[in-house]
């Protein structure tokens, strides 16, 4: 389990759901982001590994829009989902982020019932004609995070009250009700113990029958035992991209291998 | 971890696309329609900060400027003898020195010469009076002499009084205004600069009420305010933040502090009333009385700004110099306290300028008294700016309300000055650690 | 003549700086080794005759106007005073006091000018005796620190004892003025309440506190029902919250959410400006503008409105209370965790459903908190009910009736000059009772539901 990527994972070919084109990001006048070009397939989990501060958060964050809230962010280039750029003028921020949902590094529930706390997206997007269609979405997207039999009882005492690993799993709860295409992970795990750390990745893995994910991590194992495809960044370039047995095993560059061996980080 | 394959569970949901795309248009109309509520908010409270502002200033800067008569007065010796002085008619000297411009009006008719002289500050003979108290060797000249003219006379120059309103419902009548317009065509009529309303305390008559009095006593008042508060603030706030043992009592002390902040002003003027002037005897109307008691409650403020200013200053400083040795006062004093001063003479400064404003407490110890001149040391009775503004602006004359929009925008001045300088010594000293 | 004493003190405390800081660099210079460093030395000589001194000073001027006085009344020829009430009596005491301050009104008795002339004799004796006593005590001071300068004299030890003890002081003079405030209306309340029934006062629906001008007048019996007062600061102060919660709180929510930065910083500072303005000119402006506007626009309606109406008051206030509110909304609002408004907008929330649905809520205890102290200073606010609001007390809940309210009463009560002895003032004193207990209940909790969210955020 260590550090041997998984050799049975069906690296299948799907079909190419996020491209990006020479990417640039800028904070102000420092450059978070150079010439970043990468393709995220569908139904693939693809990590984003590299030591911190390297601009694999910042590049995440580009690709729901998360960015537009820094006022003194830029991006240039082209990001499209499904063909789609979502920086053209005529997507709204709110449509993209329903379909490209997002999980934080901190759990952050919002201060409200577990029940509230799922129901949050469908009830503003409109999803739910009536409340039986509300429970049921509910319901559904507790049991796909694996929350259902903790929190069914206690659905309406605070989502700030369940445990660390619960929480996590109510914010993925929370981003798969919305029924999104991709799902981002920002360091879904930084903030947990080792048991709810291996109960989010099994999610994680599970969700990828559905989902695009695209997972940021600090930590090489679980970028070994989660993905199919990895990202290696450094200093705001993208390095290398690959199949993750690739990269783990037989890396190209030499600031991956130095990174994955533990030479820089 | 249940069904994980999508063949025996449910099919791909579909996106939320098509609920989004449908609702969008609604969802951002309410955005659009909660930031009309906030942009309608800020809208109307500032509207109502120019409202108030341009009322002020609009009644206000009429009276910077004094509309004064320049009359040549022959200083009878017959009226003004020159050893009885400082004694003698000198009202009767200067309604002669009118009569020599309005030739019909008949000068033995009581009445006829009053409504004459009424267009004469009642204080214009004080001012003859004073001239030739100070040099007697003008008995006998005549002199040119520039009075002010009493106040519908002043609102009338000013375009205050409407002469088209009709004649009763006007505070003067036709003839009035007629002899007026004579003393103007001959050119006798000015409008200078009103430095009486700097130079002259309070008076019964708008034309001569000045602020010199209240600047007086405000002064004194904030000096005494100053020179308590400051030490007590610093003493006590260095005393909670560096010394004190977290216990029961500085737990008290500090919300004890916290809720003086917030006791109503009125209150600290029924403690001063009671205890300063009922139990200690400490004499009404005195700016030090007036002083002692916004010490009482610019000292929170002190307290909480100095403490803010003690705990922005890093560990690294204290246990720098605790590390050569220096004992916990040395540190305190000599490393802390001097870094911590461009924090704590802001928020003094700002404690001082609230303290300025404080109307309520000063009336309750009777700062509110009527006193024709400027108090010498701060035990004599006297007014003070807020105090000032309060008293003209329950007097019914029209050109009080003038003066005491004038009044304000003095003491807005002040106010200003001192929140700039606090915010100039904020950025000037302003230190990132 | 009163600030000799001052300046002998500050002269004493220098030379014994400067006598213990020469004694102790001579023992230096002879090659001792000092326990504190010679300043030390100096600084407890300076703080051992200024704390001391400068107590029996303050001591002395703050008794001595009453011993005086005491001492006048008591040389005054016997029989001048007899059978003439207090407040007679404080007015001969006034009338002898001018005259020694050289200000003569008439022709007064022969009595009270040689009273007068006993005066200024008493005063400048105490003027006297007061140098003699720093003077002496001074002295007396710096020569036993001299005597204390020694090589092994733990002198830093002691002065770090006195600063401490003084600093101490400092702090305790805060809750000193608690335990004034409260003494003192507790004292006159209680009073009061010796006079007035505490049940009349509390239930009385009355408020007419005059008082008989002489002793054989009947018709004037005060009335000191309280309840119409309290009706009226809660009208005045309900009308205020209705204009100050729903514009600060919009006012906030833009400026925390949807404003441009630029925007925001500069309309902050602008409506910090409301907060500034001293509240004599609110009342100023509700009298000048407001009232005015008010009428002319009921009378334009065909309403009969008031003078000075709750409206007009009310919303003066509320105007004034608009950046207080906002303010602290917006600290509120600033509180909430960004992981917070970051998962709102990942979900796909407008920024608009971010900020009702997930900000707002979670900042309404902060919020609560502010809005409770936008209460307190409210009901507390004092000179903007005493120029626009009325005098009359009166049982009505319509804002567009004159109403008067409890910090007008306590200052028309207490305007001019009072004596302490009748209900009419006193009364007053009851009234700031009830207005201090108020707020501090309020502060209180308002005070503990801030500290406690920002707890949790932290």
């Amino acid at each position: 389990m260590y550090d041997a990527p998984h050799k049975d994972k069906d690296v299948t070919q799907n079909d190419i759901k996020i491209s990006a084109r020479d990417v640039q990001v800028f904070y102000g006048d420092t450059q978070a982001i150079k010439d970043v070009d990468v393709e995220i397939d569908d139904k693939t989990v693809t990590a984003f590994i590299g030591p911190s501060g390297c601009g694999k958060s910042t590049f995440l964050r580009c690709l729901n829009r998360m960015n537009d809230t820094i006022d003194i962010c830029r991006i240039e280039g082209k990001i499209s989902i499904d063909g789609e750029d979502i920086y053209d003028p005529s997507i709204d921020p709110v449509q993209l982020r329903a379909k490209v949902g997002m999980v934080f590094q901190k759990p952050n529930p919002f201060p409200k019932s577990i029940y509230e706390n799922v129901a949050y997206g469908p009830k503003i997007h409109g999803m739910a004609r009536n409340k039986a269609e509300l429970d049921e979405i509910v319901e559904n997207a507790l049991k796909r995070a694996a929350l259902w039999n903790e929190a069914k009882d206690r659905l309406d005492s605070p989502g700030t009250g369940l445990s660390g690993g619960q929480q996590q799993r109510l914010c993925i709860a929370r981003a798969v009700a919305t029924e999104p295409e991709v799902l981002l992970m920002d360091e879904p795990c930084s903030a947990l113990d080792p048991i709810a750390t291996a109960q989010v990745e099994e999610l994680i893995d599970e969700l990828r029958q559905t989902y695009s994910v695209v997972i940021v991590t600090h930590s090489m194992q679980q970028a070994a035992r989660v993905s199919q495809k990895t990202a290696f960044f450094h200093l705001g370039n993208l390095v290398e991209f690959g199949d993750t047995e690739q990269i783990f095993t037989n890396p190209k560059d030499e600031r991956t291998e130095s990174y994955i061996t533990g030479r820089i980080g | 971890m249940t069904d994980t394959t999508p063949s025996e569970g449910r099919q791909p949901r579909a996106s939320a696309g098509e609920a989004v795309r449908n609702s969008l248009a609604r969802r951002n109309r309410k955005q659009m329609v909660l930031q009309g509520f906030g942009i309608a908010a800020i809208v109307f409270a500032i509207t109502m900060l120019l409202i108030l502002l341009t009322s002020i200033i609009g009644n206000g800067y009429h009276a910077f400027t004094q509309t004064h008569v320049e009359l040549d007065v022959f200083i009878d010796p017959e009226e003004i003898p020159e050893e009885g002085l400082p004694r003698g008619d000198y009202d009767d000297v200067l309604a002669v020195a009118m009569g020599t411009h309005f030739p019909d009006v008949d000068l033995s008719d009581r009445i006829a010469t009053r409504e004459l002289t009424s267009i004469l500050s009642n204080g214009a003979q004080y001012i003859l009076r004073d001239k030739v108290v100070a040099d007697p060797s003008l008995i006998g000249q005549t002199i040119s002499v520039k009075v002010p003219v009493s106040d519908p006379y002043d609102q009338l120059h000013k375009g205050l009084v409407e002469r088209d309103t009709e004649e009763q419902f006007r505070r003067l009548d036709n003839d009035a205004i007629d002899r007026f317009d004579r003393l103007d065509d001959l050119d006798l009529v000015s409008k200078p600069l009103n430095t009486g309303l700097i130079t002259q305390a309070d008076s019964r008559f708008p034309e001569l009420a000045g602020l010199k009095g209240a600047l007086v006593g405000s002064f004194w008042a904030l000096l005494t305010c100053f020179v308590i508060s400051f030490p007590l603030g610093i003493g006590a706030a260095i005393y909670l933040e560096e010394f004190a043992p977290k216990n029961r009592w500085s737990d008290l002390i500090e919300i004890n502090i916290n809720n003086l902040a917030a006791v109503p002003s009125v209150v600290f003027g029924l403690l001063a009333l009671a205890v300063f002037i009922g139990w200690f005897g400490l004499p009404r109307s005195a700016p030090f009385v007036g002083g002692l008691t916004l010490a009482l409650m610019t000292m929170p403020t002190i307290i909480i700004a100095t403490r803010a200013a003690l705990k922005a200053v890093p560990p690294s400083i204290r246990e720098a110099a605790l590390g050569v040795g220096a004992s916990k006062n040395q540190v305190v004093f000599q490393h802390v306290l001097p870094l911590a001063m461009p924090g704590i003479l802001t928020g003094t400064i700002i404690g001082l300028a609230q303290a300025l404003g404080e109307t309520a407490p000063l009336l309750l110890i009777g700062m509110n008294a009527f006193i024709t001149s400027a108090a010498s040391s701060p035990f004599d009775s006297a007014t003070a700016l807020p105090t000032q503004i309060f008293i003209w602006a329950d007097s019914p004359e029209r050109g009080f309300v003038s003066r005491t929009s004038a009044a304000i925008m003095v003491l807005l001045m002040f106010l200003i000055t001192m929140n700039a300088i606090a915010i100039y010594l904020r950025s000037k000293f302003e230190r990132k650690w | 003549m009163t600030l000799a004493p001052f300046v002998i003190l500050l002269f004493a405390a220098f030379v014994g700086y400067a006598i213990n800081l020469r004694a102790a660099q001579a023992i230096r210079a002879d090659g001792v080794r000092l326990h504190s460093l010679e300043s030390f030395h100096g600084l407890f000589s300076l703080l051992m005759v200024i704390v001391p001194v400068l107590t029996l000073v303050l001591i002395w001027l703050a008794v001595e106007g009453a011993v005086i006085d005491a001492l006048l009344m008591a040389s005054l020829p016997a029989g001048v005073l007899d059978g003439l009430g207090s407040g007679a009596i404080q007015l001969i005491g006034a009338e002898i006091r001018s005259i020694a301050g050289g200000r003569v009104f008439g022709t007064p008795d022969d009595w009270k000018l040689e009273a007068a002339e006993r005066l200024i004799g008493y005063r400048q004796a105490s003027s006297w005796l007061l140098i003699v006593v720093v003077t002496g005590v001074s002295a007396g001071i710096v020569y036993f620190a001299r005597g204390r300068v020694a090589s092994g004299f733990r002198a830093r030890q002691r002065v770090e004892r006195i600063t401490l003890g003084l600093m101490i002081f400092c702090a305790v003079v805060a809750i000193f003025t608690t335990v004034g405030i409260v003494a003192a209306l507790t004292y006159e309340t209680f009073r009061f309440f010796q006079m007035v029934p505490v049940t009349e006062f509390l239930f009385g629906l009355n408020w007419e506190p005059q008082i008989p001008i002489r002793e054989d007048q009947i018709a004037a019996e005060g009335a000191f029902g309280a309840v119409p007062v309290f009706l009226g600061t809660i009208v005045i102060a309900t009308v205020a919250l209705v204009v100050a919660v729903p514009v600060g709180l919009m006012t906030a929510i833009y400026l925390n959410e949807f404003a441009p930065h630029a925007f925001r910083k500069t309309v902050k500072p602008v409506l910090e400006i409301l907060a500034g303005v001293p509240t004599v000119v609110y009342g100023f402006f509700a009298i000048l503008v407001v009232a005015p506007a008010l009428r002319q626009f009921g009378a334009s309606v065909g309403l009969d409105v008031s003078g000075n109406t709750a409206l007009a008051a009310g919303g003066v206030m509320g105007i004034m209370l608009i950046p207080f509110i906002s303010s602290f909304a917006d600290d509120a609002l600033s509180a909430v965790p960004q992981s917070l408004r970051d998962g709102a907008l990942a979900l796909g929330a407008t920024r608009g459903e971010m900020m009702l649905n997930v900000l707002f809520p979670a900042a309404i205890p902060g919020i609560v908190g502010g809005v409770l102290l936008a209460v307190s200073r409210a009901i507390g606010e004092t000179m903007i009910v005493v120029m626009a609001a009325g005098l009359m007390a009166r049982m009505t809940i319509n804002p567009l009736d004159s109403v008067t309210a409890v910090t007008v009463q306590i200052v028309t009560l207490l305007i001019g000059d009072t004596a302490f002895d009748n209900p009419k003032t006193l009364a007053a004193f009851a009234l700031g009772m009830m207005l201090f207990i108020a707020t501090l209940v309020i502060n209180i909790f308002a005070l503990r539901i801030v500290r406690k969210y920002r707890e949790i955020y932290d």
